[in-house]
């Protein structure tokens, strides 16, 4: 069966040679003018792929793509756009996008794009595939860091630091993908990631929770407060829980001993935290935990 | 333009945007809205103010009325007593902890009237993100002079005049470290910042890169001149988000200024700085260490010399001065090196830093002159022991430091008469500990850190570290043994004589001290299998002792594992199976009558006394 695709742009032109060139590959191909029409097709109709322009008038691209991630999560989402700045590929990659087409493209881009696209979505739904495998976005976006720091002297460190924002950890892939595009050797790559305790090779949950083990909040008791979080959390520190919610992480002093017993979720940091308000904290960022950690309770108390 | 009346300078520090001040700030941009003031108040958001346990705070200009601990509900209360009807508000003032009346202005506030503010010169009173508030207040003017009116050896003259040490925790004379490398001849030089604050319970230097980045760029820029470099990179942790942001914001205006770049203030000298984020690695605050890192490699540090004033980051001649030492820069070129001397001793002189951490009512950052004792800065300024417990030991210098006791409460805070007590100053975290505090658990918590951390380049640190962290551990578990004691002292000092970097050096700091002072508690844990803090779970046995008594239920009600029993109004009892050993109890307890006895103690709460009497003859 010819794959279903829906291509969102607001200008008529794109839409038109959109369709031409992948209902001549086979493709079942729709097009709409807007983000509001998409959403009402997308919620009649089943698609394989969305290939969405971010730029258009009332609902935008990336309120799109944040609405299709949450009604049909296994829609496969590539964008076309004619501003791939960093900070909206970035923002895109992070919803979970699997390409981009730069505007203006050709139609072999495009076709290629499309078809790479499809068989990532299919490798998705079949779990057995290696893991190792990322979206070819997040690759390119990747090697153009890589590409723009390569005869940087020293670079090796702020590329690992802008590789782990764009790829959320630094399997041995990665690694040796930037080796070879800084002509540093792999070894070498990974005695760096392995030294410092910023880089991290196993994938981080949905959100990191970071508890200071400096000396002050030492002090002011963060012992039972990291005990809580890892008794109701069910894991220990570097670990991810089995929802990929949450990871846990101990870190040296975030210097705001002020505030002590400290702990950071996500960017947000949050002080004088005691084992209750700890998972108080936690249940804002998974509904789902505060449920689970009341019934505990309520098992607790019933013994 | 509008003429401003008042200011309002809201903490945006780490701390106080932790407790809220965006919302408050919300809140309170529409109160002055709804009642038509939002033309002559201004809200500016300032960098840390230093009270940060108070959270969020906020001064009032030109009035120097100090608020405390914002509410988004009190912001209309605020707004209507103090800027309409001109009544300050008493509610959210900082109030005498016995007499609980308030102390509106900002100067007469103990934490605050203590303070000499050189290196925090601009705290609370600017916005650091605007260049044009920090130049108002004399920025970049000792830059100027130092350019356009100096000559290298005069600014060297001037810093070795005036005395300043660094202050990321050697002390070694600044002025001294330029001129080494003024001296080397060569084509490339490098003049860094050490932004990479890693003791734990340290934070001067994240505050004054966030509260005040120009001051660390315009010390960086006479220091450039100084040894005549022309890069220069801050080495700032990766756990510091807000610090990098401020100092790229502030890197980016000079730039455009004209105050960094080629050819600044026509002066023909050319400095250009960028930022280089660390990766999280205790060990790269060392110099040699750092300077790797900004290589691109392992962050691990090599044997000295050749120093790096003669070959440092890639091979070139390098000095690298920490935040606050370089924060302190451009006031001693402009008011002279008489000036920074008049504060401090003969050997440490002007002021310094501290973070003021743990068991003291006030918490926060406080700059005093060198010099003063300790317990001015613990009592004075700290407001005491909170909960009105007693003191035990100030940790000084992190990991690197040690414990000081209460009999070393005056020892007035200068490089020498700490290093005299076993501690060193460091960077200036201060961490006070009351008598809840275990001190063989706090000699063991900073030997998991070094252990941790130790980069395993050199065995004395990467082997020793371990063996003393494993001791302890044996000890604080109930299997410590007669002489162990000695073999931590021995091995202790053969990992300072023997090791690479000043992380092994000091390692053993923290147990060397707390031995020296607390010898009676690493008997007591071994000898009595006995915590007498509580806090070491193998090592205590808790017990009512029911004459106390009361039967009010606290301790019942707060015990997690529902190991103690009782009828109100009636002596209750600990069941000793189910005690898990948690302390909860004895901090609940009101009429103090839990006992934390040793490991395993059988009998009568009746022979509580005998008991605390005999070991307490013992440890005497």
């Amino acid at each position: 069966m010819a794959a279903k695709i829906l291509v969102v742009d607001d200008e008529v032109i794109v839409i038109k040679s959109a369709e031409r060139v992948l209902r001549s590959e086979g493709y079942d191909v729709e097009g709409v003018l807007s983000g509001r029409e998409a959403m009402l097709k997308l919620e009649q109709n089943n698609y394989d792929l969305v290939l969405t322009d971010l730029k258009m008038p009332e609902v935008d691209g990336i309120t799109l793509i944040r609405w299709l991630r949450n009604v049909k999560p296994s829609i496969g989402i590539v964008i076309i756009t004619g501003y791939p700045s960093q900070e909206t590929i970035k923002e895109a990659l992070e919803l979970g996008i699997i390409d981009y087409v730069p505007k203006p493209f050709t139609p072999a881009v495009l076709s290629d794009v499309t078809k790479r696209a499809l068989e990532w979505g299919k490798g998705e739904a079949e779990a057995e595939k290696p893991k190792e495998e990322f979206p070819p976005a997040m690759l390119s976006e990747l090697d153009r860091v890589v590409k723009e720091h390569k005869d940087k002297p020293g670079s090796l460190i702020p590329v690992l630091q802008r590789a782990q924002e764009i790829v959320g950890y630094l399997p041995p892939f990665i690694q040796k993908r930037i080796g070879r595009g800084l002509n540093i050797s792999p070894a070498e790559v990974h005695s760096v990631v392995s030294f410092y305790s910023f880089f991290t090779m196993k994938p981080r949950g949905d959100h990191n929770i970071r508890v200071c083990l400096g000396t002050a909040c030492y002090v002011k008791g963060i012992e039972g407060v990291l005990d809580k979080i890892k008794g109701s959390l069910k894991i220990n520190i570097g670990d991810t829980t089995e929802n990929k919610k949450f990871s846990l992480e101990g870190v040296r002093c975030l210097g705001a001993c002020g505030l002590a017993p400290v702990m950071v979720v996500d960017q947000d940091t949050y002080g004088a935290m005691t084992p209750k308000k700890a998972l108080e904290v936690i249940g804002r960022y998974d509904s789902s935990f505060v449920g689970a950690a009341a019934k505990e309770e309520a098992e607790e108390t019933t013994e | 333009m509008e003429k401003v009346r008042t200011n309002l300078m809201l903490c945006a520090g780490t701390g106080c945007v932790a407790s809220g001040t965006a919302k408050v700030k919300d809140a309170l941009q529409k109160e002055l809205e709804k009642r038509g003031l939002e033309k002559e108040i201004k809200i500016v958001l300032t960098g840390c103010n230093g009270y940060c346990a108070e959270g969020p705070v906020m001064a009032v200009y030109p009035d120097e009325i100090f608020y405390q601990k914002l509410t988004v509900e009190d912001v209309p209360m605020l707004v209507e007593e103090h800027f309409l009807k001109g009544r300050p508000y008493q509610k959210l003032m900082f109030k005498e902890p016995e007499k609980k009346t308030a102390i509106p202005m900002m100067k007469e506030i103990p934490f605050f009237k203590h303070q000499v503010l050189r290196v925090l010169r601009n705290k609370g009173l600017i916005d650091p993100e605007k260049i044009e508030e920090y130049i108002s207040r004399d920025g970049y003017q000792a830059a100027a002079k130092a350019l356009l009116q100096m000559t290298q050896e005069d600014i060297i003259k001037v810093i070795k005049d005036s005395g300043i040490r660094g202050r990321g925790g050697a002390g070694f004379p600044t002025g001294l470290k330029w001129e080494f490398a003024s001296k080397v001849k060569s084509d490339v030089k490098f003049m860094l910042c050490n932004g990479d604050e890693g003791d734990p319970g340290a934070f001067m230097d994240r505050s004054v890169m966030e509260a005040d980045p120009h001051s660390v760029i315009e010390g960086m820029i006479i220091g450039a001149r100084a040894i005549g470099a022309h890069h220069g990179y801050i080495y700032v942790r990766a756990e510091y988000p807000l610090a990098v942001k401020r100092l790229q914001m502030a890197i980016d205006k000079a730039v455009e200024s004209g105050l960094l770049g080629k050819n600044i203030l026509d002066s023909g000298f050319d400095f250009e700085l960028q930022i280089y984020q660390g990766a999280g690695a205790f060990v790269c605050g060392e110099e040699t260490a750092l300077m790797r890192s900004i290589e691109g490699k392992r962050g691990m540090p090599r044997p000295r010399p050749p120093f790096p004033a003669q070959k440092g980051l890639w091979d070139k001649p390098s000095v690298l001065n920490n935040v606050e030492t370089l924060a302190q820069i451009a006031p001693i070129i402009l008011n002279g090196p008489e000036w920074y001397r008049s504060l401090g001793t003969e050997k440490s002189t002007g002021t310094k830093v501290f973070a003021l951490t743990g068991a003291v009512n006030n918490v926060g950052l406080v700059e005093v002159p060198m010099g003063i004792p300790l317990r001015t800065i613990i009592y004075d300024i700290g407001g005491g022991i909170r909960k009105g417990r007693k003191f035990k030991a100030v940790q000084l210098g992190g990991p690197s430091g040690g414990c000081i006791p209460e009999h070393l409460l005056n020892t007035p805070v200068t490089y020498e008469d700490i290093v005299a007590t076993g501690a060193i100053v460091g960077s200036g975290g201060m961490v006070v500990m009351d008598d809840n505090t275990c001190m063989v658990g706090t000699a063991k918590f900073f030997l998991e850190f070094t252990t941790d951390e130790s980069c395993g380049k050199c065995p004395p640190c990467r082997v020793g570290t371990k063996i003393l962290l494993d001791m302890l551990t044996d000890i604080t578990e109930g299997r410590g043994k007669e002489g162990d004691i000695e073999t931590l002292e021995d091995l202790g000092r053969d990992i300072i004589a023997t090791s690479l970097c000043g992380l092994g050096q000091t390692a053993p700091n923290p147990i060397l001290t707390t031995i020296k002072y607390f010898r009676d508690e690493f008997e007591s844990h071994i000898k009595h299998k006995w915590c007498k803090a509580g806090v070491c779970r193998e090592l205590t046995t808790f017990l009512i002792d029911e004459k106390l008594c009361k039967g009010c239920g606290a301790c019942l009600r707060a015990c997690p594992s529902k190991a103690i029993s009782g009828e109100k109004k009636m002596p209750h009892k600990i069941i000793q199976d189910l005690c898990v050993h948690c302390r909860t109890c004895y901090d609940a307890c009101k009429f103090k009558s839990i006992k934390i006895l040793p490991a395993k103690f059988q009998g009568d709460p009746a022979e509580l006394e005998a008991v605390s009497g005999k070991s307490k003859r013992e440890a005497e």
